[in-house]
């Protein structure tokens, strides 16, 4: 009886530690949770608020996309095809020489990937991204509408947004391709569209998977990760964009260090 | 196991010099990240200024030559967040400041860290989220 008592002891023991170790290695973790996995305690449709982006939580064989992330020399580069490298190597040298020109809008992509943070606005019929860094606003239609056939080419293009389950999946076009898609310097045409899939994947981190499909410049549709964590104690302190500012920089700094600064010339 | 340690040195480089961001509008690698440089001297302008906040600092080297640096940080929307605001410094202020210098060999610097007059230490900011230690 005793022994039997024992055994069913270490039976017991053995399916409990089982378990465990199943649980620890089935679990989601931060940043890698499945996409249909279903998030516990908040509403993942609940997007607003204020977001920090944690550039060090993308793939480490993603192209580096985020601002003064150094490509290591190993660095996955996406498929250009010929006209894109060539962009792509014309933007790098303009990065060297600086990389303020004017107070052109980031575009939607090169925004994301700047590392400061951008706050999400709900309303009826938009959800409203509001960056800090230059001040640049974008809208995301929620309304049911399609891309118009005649948007006006922008440096922010044309969004539009629709959740499938507890994915935002946003469709966007018409950019006018005079921006950078990041700042290392990608390249990005008037050709270009970009998708996003939106996941609040915990409490406090927004997972965004972008496609990038540019036949201008890419051989094919690529994408990358991107990571923002919720800050619910902050407000944007927006930062626009002043030429005279830039102009003060340029001479007491840029100048001083034997930068072109705005001066630069392709 | 001594190879083994430097292939995980390198790779910790590796790391590093992909995930640091650094503040300046020059792009990261017009200052030397790996060569930081202490300057101790008089604020002669405090700029509270965007795309990035300048300091100008008269610092006297060792044969008593004054040169006046010019260092930028972070925007002040960075920098308030680190506990900087428009009237941290003013002209005439003492300060100690951790800089990397320019590669360039000029007097111009992109700020770490500052140490107050008053003994308070101001970092430069933080670009994004960093992981937790």
């Amino acid at each position: 009886m005793r022994n039997c008592f024992k055994l069913r002891v270490a039976v017991l023991g053995a399916v409990l530690a089982l378990s465990a170790i199943v649980l620890a290695q089935t679990a989601p973790q931060s940043g890698t949770a499945k996409p249909d996995s279903k998030p516990q305690g908040f509403n993942p449709h609940d997007l607003a608020g204020v977001w920090n982006p944690a550039p060090y939580m993308q793939p480490k064989n993603e192209p580096p996309v985020t601002f003064g992330m150094q490509a290591a020399p190993n660095d996955v580069l996406p498929p250009f095809n010929p006209a894109g490298k060539a962009k792509y190597e014309t933007n790098l040298k303009f990065i060297a020489a600086g990389d303020v020109l004017d107070c052109d809008p980031y575009g939607t992509a090169r925004n994301f990937f700047t590392p400061r943070p951008f706050e999400i606005l709900l309303t009826h019929d938009r959800l409203l991204q509001h960056f800090e860094y230059y001040d640049n606003w974008r809208e995301i239609w929620t309304d049911g509408r399609k891309i118009p056939a005649d948007a006006e080419p922008d440096y922010m293009g044309y969004s539009i947004g629709r959740w499938a389950g507890d994915t935002f999946i946003v469709d966007s076009a018409a950019y006018n391709g005079k921006q950078f898609l990041s700042w290392s310097g990608l390249p990005q045409s008037e050709s270009m569209r970009q998708t996003e899939r939106w996941q609040r994947i915990n409490p406090d981190t927004l997972r965004i998977l972008f496609t990038f499909d540019d036949p201008k410049f890419y051989a094919k549709p690529w994408t990358i990760t991107a990571f923002y964590k919720l800050k619910k104690d902050w407000v944007l302190d927006a930062h626009p964009c002043t030429l005279s500012e830039l102009k003060e920089y340029d001479d007491k700094l840029n100048h001083a260090d034997k930068l072109p600064g705005r001066d630069y010339k392709p | 196991m001594k190879g083994s340690r430097v292939v995980l040195f390198a790779l910790a480089l590796g790391l590093l010099a992909r995930d640091v961001p650094l503040s300046a509008h020059h792009g990261g690698s017009d200052y030397d990240q790996q060569h930081l440089v202490t300057l101790k001297g008089t604020v002669t302008e405090f700029d509270w200024t965007n795309p990035h906040v300048q300091i100008f600092l008269d610092v006297k080297d060792g044969s008593g030559k004054l040169t006046n640096w010019g260092i930028e940080g972070s925007a002040p929307a960075v920098l308030k967040r680190a506990g900087w605001r428009a009237e941290t410094l003013h002209s005439g202020d003492q300060v100690t400041l951790t800089v990397a210098p320019s590669k360039k060999g000029t007097a111009v610097a992109a700020l770490r860290k500052a140490v107050l007059p008053d003994g308070k230490e101001l970092s430069s900011g933080q670009l994004g989220e960093q992981p937790t230690q």
